[in-house]
C-alpha cells in the first residue's frame, strides 16, 4: 500500500448548529488521484477549506506527509497547492504577474517556471495579458498553472472544471491526468460528477450532508452490488414484459428507455436474454448519476 | 519578492490607488490657481483684516502660507482618499476571491496582515507626501516664498516663521500629517478585515470621522470629557508645529495618542484577521 500523504482524523466542522462535516476520516496516498465526491453542499468545499487552513475545525485534525498541518503551517503549505471553490485572480493583472506574486508567496520562482506553468496549461501565448480578459475556462487552467507552479508534491483542486463546457470539462481532465502521469503529484479532486471522478480517480471518498458514506477504489464502489441500467430496446413493449417476468430485475422507469436494477455482474446475462428473445438492443447503459449512485449505497448495496 | 513587495506592487498596479493622488493634484492646482487670479483680494482675506493696523511688507501670500492654508483640507476630503484605499486592502480581496489563494500560502495570516498593513500606511505616507510636494511646489512657482504668517481668527496672536525655517516647520507638519491621516487609514484597514466588501469600511470610517469631529465639537460638558477618547482630536497635531514656539510636551502628547490609536485599531484588525473563518 502507498504511504498516506492526506488523512483527516474526526475532521468535524460546526456553523451555528449546524454540523457542515462531521467526523470526517479520509485517507488520501501518494501519487494517486483521489476523487472527492458529493452533490453541491455536502462538504466538500468546507472539508477542502479546513485541510488548507481557511476554516478552523470544530475538533478533530488533519495530517499532510505525516504531520498536523496546525503545527506545521508553513513547512506543509510549501509542498501543497490548490484551488479553493474557483480560481480567483488580480483581474488588473497580467498571466505572468498575478503567478509571479502567487508563486512568490511559496518560493522565489523564475521566469522560466512561469512558462512552463503557462505551456503546460496552454496559456502560454496568452502570458502579457490581463486576467480580466480571460473566459471562465481559461481562468480554471490558470489555476491549475498557479497550483503546479511550485511543483507541489500535493495538488487540491475543488471542482474544477465547475462552470465549463464539455471542451473544457475535457481539458481538465486532460490536465488532472498529466500532472499524475507525467510529474506523480497526489491530486484531491472534489466534484459532484460521478462521471468525473470515475474518469480520472483511482480511489475516492463520497461525502452526504457532512458525513461520509463510502471511502475506497473507485472500481470496486462503482461495481459492487446492484446497479442501475437504462435499456433502449426495440419492440419497447415486448422488451418490457419479458423484463417484467424476470424475477432478477427489476423495472423502476420506463420513457424513452426502460431504467432498471440488476445485479451488474448479471448485465452481460439480461442483455442476452433480451437478444435471444428477438429484441434489438440499441443501448444497453450502466447509469453513472451521482443521484442513482447515492440511491445505490444509501440502500446499503455498498460496503464502505 | 517580500509579501510586503507584493503589497506595494498590487497597491500601485490598480487605477483606484491613484484617485487619490489625482483629486488632491486637481484640488491644489485648482486652488492655487484661484487664489492666484485673485491674489491682492485674497492677500487681504488671507491678513485677515490686520493690514488696517499693522504696515504689512513683502508677499503675505506666499508658497508657505498657502501650503499651511491648504493644509487644512487634511480634515475634509484626504481623510476619505485614505479610507479609499486602506478601506480596501483586505475587503476587496476577500470579495474577489484572491485572499483564498494568498492564505493557502505558507506565509502565516500575522505576516499577511502586517504586510498589508504597511503597505497601508506607505499608501497614506506617499499620498501626503505627494500633497505637500504638489502645494510646495506650484506654491513657490506661483507666489514664491517667503515668511509663513499665520493669522488665526479668533486668537489673540500671529505666528510669523521667518523664510529660513518656514520649509523645515512645513515639512515637519507633513510628516506629523502622515501620522495624523494614518490613524484614519488604521480604521478603514480594521474595517476591511470585518467585512467581505469595500464600501463599507469606507463609508464606515468616514462616517467614524465625522462624528468623532462633531462630538469633539459641541459644547457640551459631557462631549467635552470624551475629547480625550477620539482620535480626531489628535489629529490637528501638524497645526502644533506650524506654532512658534512649537510645545513639544503637547506634540509628543499628540503624537503618542495618535501612535496608540493605531496600534489599538492594528492591534484589533490583527486579532480579527488571524482567527477568520474565510468563507468567501
Amino acid at each position: 500500500m502507498s504511504e498516506t500523504i492526506l488523512m483527516t482524523e474526526g475532521l468535524s466542522k460546526r456553523f451555528g448548529s449546524r454540523w457542515a462535516v462531521k467526523d470526517l476520516n479520509l485517507d488520501v496516498r501518494a501519487g494517486e488521484i483521489f476523487g472527492f465526491l458529493g452533490p453541491n453542499g455536502a462538504g466538500k468545499s468546507t472539508t477542502i477549506r479546513m485541510i488548507l487552513t481557511l476554516l478552523l475545525p470544530t475538533s478533530g485534525n488533519v495530517k499532510i506527509f505525516g504531520k498536523e498541518v496546525r503545527g506545521h503551517r508553513v513547512e506543509i503549505l510549501s509542498r501543497v497547492c490548490g484551488i479553493v471553490e474557483k480560481p480567483d485572480f488580480y483581474l488588473f493583472l497580467s498571466a505572468h504577474k498575478n503567478l509571479e506574486l502567487l508563486g512568490s508567496l511559496s518560493r522565489k520562482v523564475t521566469r522560466d517556471e512561469i512558462y512552463e506553468a503557462l505551456e503546460i496549461v496552454g496559456l502560454k501565448a496568452r502570458a502579457g495579458d490581463k486576467v480580466k480578459t480571460f473566459s471562465h475556462g481559461m481562468k480554471q487552467r490558470l489555476g491549475i498553472a498557479q497550483a503546479i507552479l511550485t511543483r507541489p508534491d500535493l495538488v487540491i483542486l475543488d471542482e474544477p472544471t465547475s462552470g465549463l463546457d464539455p471542451q473544457g470539462m475535457k481539458e481538465v481532465r486532460e490536465l488532472v491526468l498529466k500532472l499524475s502521469r507525467e510529474h506523480g503529484t497526489t491530486i484531491f479532486l472534489s466534484s459532484h460528477l460521478l462521471t468525473e471522478v470515475e474518469a480520472v480517480a483511482q480511489r475516492m471518498a463520497v461525502l452526504n450532508h457532512g458525513e461520509l458514506i463510502a471511502q475506497g477504489a473507485v472500481s470496486e464502489l462503482l461495481s459492487n452490488g446492484s446497479s442501475y441500467f437504462t435499456i433502449s430496446a426495440t419492440p419497447m413493449d415486448k422488451a418490457l414484459a419479458i423484463l417484467r417476468r424476470v424475477s432478477w430485475v427489476e423495472v423502476v422507469a420506463e420513457g424513452n428507455g426502460i431504467d432498471v436494477r440488476i445485479d451488474s455482474r448479471r448485465a452481460a446475462e439480461l442483455n442476452r436474454l433480451l437478444v435471444t428473445s428477438g429484441i434489438d438492443i440499441s443501448a444497453f447503459a450502466a447509469k453513472r448519476t451521482l443521484e442513482d449512485y447515492f440511491l445505490k449505497i444509501t440502500e446499503g448495496a455498498s460496503e464502505v | 519578492m517580500s509579501l510586503f513587495a507584493v503589497e506595494i506592487e498590487k497597491t500601485y498596479r490598480r487605477w483606484r490607488t491613484y484617485i487619490g493622488f489625482a483629486v488632491i493634484l486637481a484640488a491644489v492646482l485648482l486652488l492655487e490657481v484661484i487664489i492666484k487670479l485673485d491674489e491682492p483680494q485674497m492677500a487681504h482675506a488671507f491678513s485677515g483684516g490686520l493690514n488696517a493696523d499693522f504696515l504689512i511688507s513683502g508677499h503675505i501670500l506666499n508658497a508657505w502660507v498657502i501650503t499651511a492654508f491648504i493644509m487644512n483640507s487634511l480634515y475634509i476630503h484626504v481623510p476619505f482618499l485614505v479610507a479609499l484605499v486602506a478601506g480596501d486592502m483586505v475587503s476587496s480581496e476577500a470579495t474577489s476571491g484572491t485572499l483564498r489563494f494568498m492564505l493557502i500560502r505558507p506565509p502565516s495570516r500575522a505576516k499577511i496582515i502586517t504586510a498589508k498593513f504597511l503597505a497601508m500606511i506607505f499608501y497614506t505616507a506617499s499620498l501626503i507626501a505627494f500633497f505637500g510636494i504638489l502645494c510646495v511646489g506650484i506654491g513657490l512657482v506661483f507666489f514664491g516664498g517667503g515668511d509663513l504668517v499665520k493669522f488665526q481668527p479668533g486668537l489673540p496672536h500671529i505666528v510669523v516663521l521667518p523664510a529660513h525655517i518656514a520649509a523645515s516647520r512645513t515639512g515637519m507638519a507633513f510628516l506629523a500629517a502622515i501620522l495624523s491621516m494614518s490613524v484614519v487609514g488604521s480604521l478603514a484597514f480594521l474595517f476591511s478585515t470585518l467585512v467581505d466588501n469595500s464600501i463599507g469600511p469606507i463609508i464606515g470610517s468616514i462616517a467614524v470621522v465625522i462624528i468623532s469631529f462633531i462630538l469633539g465639537n459641541l459644547p457640551f460638558e459631557f462631549t467635552e470629557s470624551l475629547r480625550p477618547y477620539l482620535f480626531t482630536t489628535y489629529m490637528g497635531i501638524w497645526q502644533l508645529l506650524l506654532d512658534n514656539p512649537i510645545e513639544w510636551p503637547i506634540v509628543g502628547k499628540y503624537a503618542l495618542a495618535l501612535i496608540g490609536f493605531d496600534a489599538v485599531f492594528f492591534g484589533i484588525a490583527y486579532y480579527v484577521f488571524v482567527r477568520k473563518d474565510i468563507k468567501s
